[in-house]
């Protein structure tokens, strides 16, 4: 369990020897809301690019330099209804750099992170400009991404009628362009002094040391009341469709379901097993019947959000095939609801998870991820062994039952358009 | 079976060459869950003018080696992928200009899946009519990057830097370059580029290197023995003009400008080379990095975001350098990206202070792409066709000094050698 520096601030050390890096994270996080996402969002940039002490990019950069080439990021994202600021700093171990880079890391963080540049109490007027104008050309610029535009559209679908999951985590380029410096004043004193705080550190460290510092970083008492993280919609009875036409050679085909489940309990493993099955895994029937025996897509896939009861299947297609693809969509799930899949196909999708996940405990970022989520959410699993128990126990039934509760609700299709 | 410790990085580097020609390379990594394992053929896309193993000219479609690499996975009655699969092990392969690779990864059951890399590589069955269904498959791929705003401005630039050279045709060929593919010309090229002395095999994980090596060699025993003879290409390196600056329109969302700089004299396959490969990527970082007086002046004139980058690419035959990104402003861009190159040797940036710190960066970046196995795997084996392997980079960028960036810059800085090509978005439709 995280150790609590102060109410609402808590650190996690993850100790360990088998990287050549030390991972610090420190994460804000606030309740959802739609309304501060693009200010949190531009606060990023401005954080990220400048401090009181590293004035101009090229300071900061330069510092980072000098600290053997440390990555630095931050970045917002959102966990079911948690919208959450991170900022991560990743450096070379002591021992390999061969000096104490740990200690200038926490003294990079606290002055990137707890003396902002703010001539006159305020964000400089020509890099708030320069930073915002930036992240609106930038999230315009996502459209040039396909699967990412496709993705997005597929989203706001499904959540129409919830506009804080139906908005990305870091905004839209219309709300980005009205964002006021008072406003983001506002984000940063909000995240400094309101938002709870995770702060986690894996690498070749002593704990001791460690909590030193980041007592050292000085966030004060706040709010300790925990955050709701899942969020569920009801199930509607028709499905959402929309069309958009774009001058794309491959169009793609998004759909959203809505999954039963409860987070990280036995039901949460069976739709885990049966998305895998559907089209999560290598071996799926999506990517098998869909991809290879029909050639109808380039790719087919599924991937599970438990925290949001969310599934979404993503394809490359010709237009023109389209309800061909939807129909053969359909039809793979049809079998996983009615078990017509193998014992093998089943043993082996399984045997594929657990050796995903076996991997990833040889990922820092993965294992600082399990840090957080074990903070936010009850039940994650401690370790391996407990998630390699819990698949285990997923039989065929269970699967069956999932997937009857993976229900079709929103069909997004961004079709090519023949340009002149 | 020799072994080199790399005590300043805690690694190790096992290798042995088999009998037919196969080198291993293997670095045990005990702490770790995954291994994941690697099998290089040096053939790539550009690959497609050379003498077969009659000693004949051969000449072959674009896109067959990223053809044959999908092709090789399926056999007469299963599919490779589906072994490693039943083992929980993933697979997968890739083509680029110069290399083709076949790989796995797993936490378990490492011989069976290393038995099964070497076997489905090393026995290969094309037919018509599974390549006739290939077509579909690669087809849609090939579409798909035609949406790709990166893909256009990068291979619309080799377009420029290598006018009518194989380089600058695309990895997975055109659709109408892959219909004239047949299992004849598949095996044709197959025979000629995958010679076990063609090949090398990395191996990264916590594995017995000794156990690693028995298992090859025995299982290279019962392969069929091969000539060893090295292939012979027909596209040597060449000088020859760039093509002229060159704009076009297409869908994209931001203007997009990028300059290349078409390298002038062949980049060796050895130490010397290494470190003037090591120089050139730390003088872009010197004049271009963010941390620099011109980064943050164009930065600040709004000429450049997040997304400028630039790159040493070395593709054999050639090499060549590209600098660009999104701008509002490509004119502007262009023209603070070229007054740059029009200093050649004569470089403001270029201080002692300021290499020393980019310096530190870089070994510091090194070491750290040092920690995930799959890195690790994957640099040692694009590495293994050089005479340097990845362990020794390190050392070589400590060595590095100012002098050899300050070369680097006279040799690289030429604006004849010089091109351009600017993304703009479509006019706005009229109904």
């Amino acid at each position: 369990m995280p150790d609590t520096l102060q109410p609402g601030v808590r650190l996690s050390v993850l100790p360990t020897d088998q990287f050549k890096t030390t991972r610090i994270s420190v994460h804000f996080m606030a309740p959802l809301d739609p309304a501060t996402i693009s200010a949190r969002t531009l606060l990023t940039s401005l954080l990220e690019t400048s401090s009181a002490e590293f004035p101009t990019q090229a300071a900061l950069s330069a510092e980072l330099e000098r600290m053997y080439g440390a990555d630095f990021g931050i970045g917002v994202n959102k966990d079911g209804q948690v919208h959450r600021l991170t900022a991560t700093l990743s450096v070379v171990a002591d021992r390999v750099a061969g000096t104490d880079l740990l200690r200038q890391a926490f003294a990079f963080l606290q002055s990137t992170l707890l003396h902002p540049l703010l001539p006159q109490g305020q964000f400089d007027a020509a890099t708030f400009a320069r930073e915002r104008e930036n992240l609106v050309q930038y999230l315009a610029s996502l459209a040039e991404d396909r699967q990412t535009q496709a993705g997005l559209a597929l989203q706001a679908l499904y959540f129409a009628a919830e506009p804080k999951q139906a908005v990305p985590s870091f905004g839209t380029a219309t709300a980005m362009a009205a964002v006021t410096p008072a406003q983001v004043l506002a984000a940063y004193h909000q995240i400094i002094t309101q938002d709870q705080i995770l702060i986690t550190v894996l690498g070749p460290v002593d704990p001791a040391a460690v909590r030193e510092l980041a007592a050292g970083l000085g966030f004060a008492a706040r709010s300790a009341d925990s955050l709701t993280v899942s969020v569920d919609r009801p199930v509607s009875e028709s499905v959402a469709a929309k069309r958009d036409e774009a001058p794309v050679v491959q169009a793609k085909l998004n759909l959203g379901y809505h999954v039963d489940t409860d987070i990280y309990g036995p039901q949460f493993y069976a739709a885990s097993v049966a998305s895998a099955l559907f089209g999560g895994s290598p071996l799926s029937l999506l990517f098998t019947n869909v991809r290879e025996k029909a050639s109808l897509a380039y790719y087919a896939s599924s991937v599970l959000d438990p925290l949001r009861h969310f599934m979404m299947v993503q394809t490359g297609i010709d237009t023109a095939t389209a309800p061909r693809v939807a129909a053969l969509i359909a039809e793979q799930l049809r079998l996983v609801q009615t078990g017509e899949f193998s014992a093998d196909l089943l043993a082996n999708v399984k045997q594929g998870m657990l050796t995903s996940r076996l991997m990833a405990y040889d990922s820092p970022r993965f294992l600082a991820r399990q840090a957080l989520l074990r903070s936010l959410v009850p039940g994650v699993p401690a370790d391996y062994d407990s998630y390699a128990q819990a698949i285990g126990a997923v039989d065929r039934a269970a699967v069956m039952a999932a997937a009857q509760g993976m229900t079709l609700q929103a069909q997004y299709l961004l079709a090519g358009k023949e340009s002149q | 079976m020799t072994t080199t410790h790399y005590a300043a990085l805690g690694e190790t580097l096992v290798q042995e060459t088999m009998d037919n020609g196969l080198r291993v390379n293997i670095v045990p990594r005990p702490a770790f869950h995954e291994t994941f394992a690697q099998l290089a053929v040096d053939y790539g896309s550009v690959d497609t003018h050379y003498r077969d193993i009659t000693g004949a000219a051969a000449s072959d479609p674009a896109g067959i080696a990223h053809f044959l690499e999908h092709k090789l996975f399926e056999k007469e009655d299963h599919d490779a992928f589906d072994l490693f699969g039943a083992t929980g092990a993933d697979a997968n392969a890739f083509t680029s200009t110069n290399r083709t690779a076949y790989l796995f990864s797993t936490p378990r059951a490492v011989k069976e899946n290393l038995a099964t890399l070497l076997d489905f590589v090393q026995s290969p069955y094309f037919s018509a009519k599974t390549v006739a269904k290939e077509k579909g498959i690669i087809g849609q791929e090939i579409q798909m990057y035609q949406d790709d705003p990166g893909w256009l401005l990068y291979n619309g630039l080799l377009n420029q830097l290598y006018p009518g050279e194989p380089i600058a045709q695309d990895v997975t060929g055109t659709l109408a370059s892959i219909a004239d593919i047949t299992p004849e010309l598949l095996y044709r090229a197959y025979d000629t580029f995958y010679q076990p002395s063609n090949c090398t095999l990395t191996v990264v994980g916590p594995v017995d290197p000794a156990e690693i090596l028995a298992l090859v060699a025995e299982n290279q025993a019962a392969k069929p023995q091969f000539a060893q003879e090295l292939p012979q290409r027909l596209d040597d390196f060449q000088v020859a003009p760039v093509a002229p600056a060159r704009t076009l329109h297409a869908a994209v969302v931001r203007p997009k400008w990028v300059l290349g700089v078409r390298g002038q004299t062949p980049l060796a396959n050895d130490l010397a080379g290494t470190r003037f490969q090591i120089a050139t990527q730390l003088l872009l970082e010197m004049l271009f990095g963010d941390s620099g007086a011109w980064f943050q002046q164009a930065y600040d004139q709004g000429l450049l975001d997040d997304s400028f980058d630039y790159d040493y690419s070395v593709q054999r035959p050639a090499n060549y350098l590209t600098i660009g990104g999104d701008t509002s402003d490509p004119a502007g861009l262009a023209q603070a990206v070229q007054a740059v190159i029009a200093a050649g040797a004569d470089q403001a940036q270029l201080t002692p202070e300021r290499f020393a710190r980019i310096k530190q960066a870089a070994i510091g970046k090194y070491a750290m792409g040092l920690n995930a196995v799959e890195s690790v795997a994957s640099q040692i084996s694009a590495q293994s066709f050089s005479q340097v392997n990845w362990f020794d980079y390190g050392q070589l960028l400590q060595d590095t000094t100012l002098a050899a960036v300050q070369a680097a810059a006279a040799r690289w800085f030429d604006p004849a050698a010089c091109t351009t090509l600017t993304v703009l978005p479509e006019e706005a439709e009229h109904a």
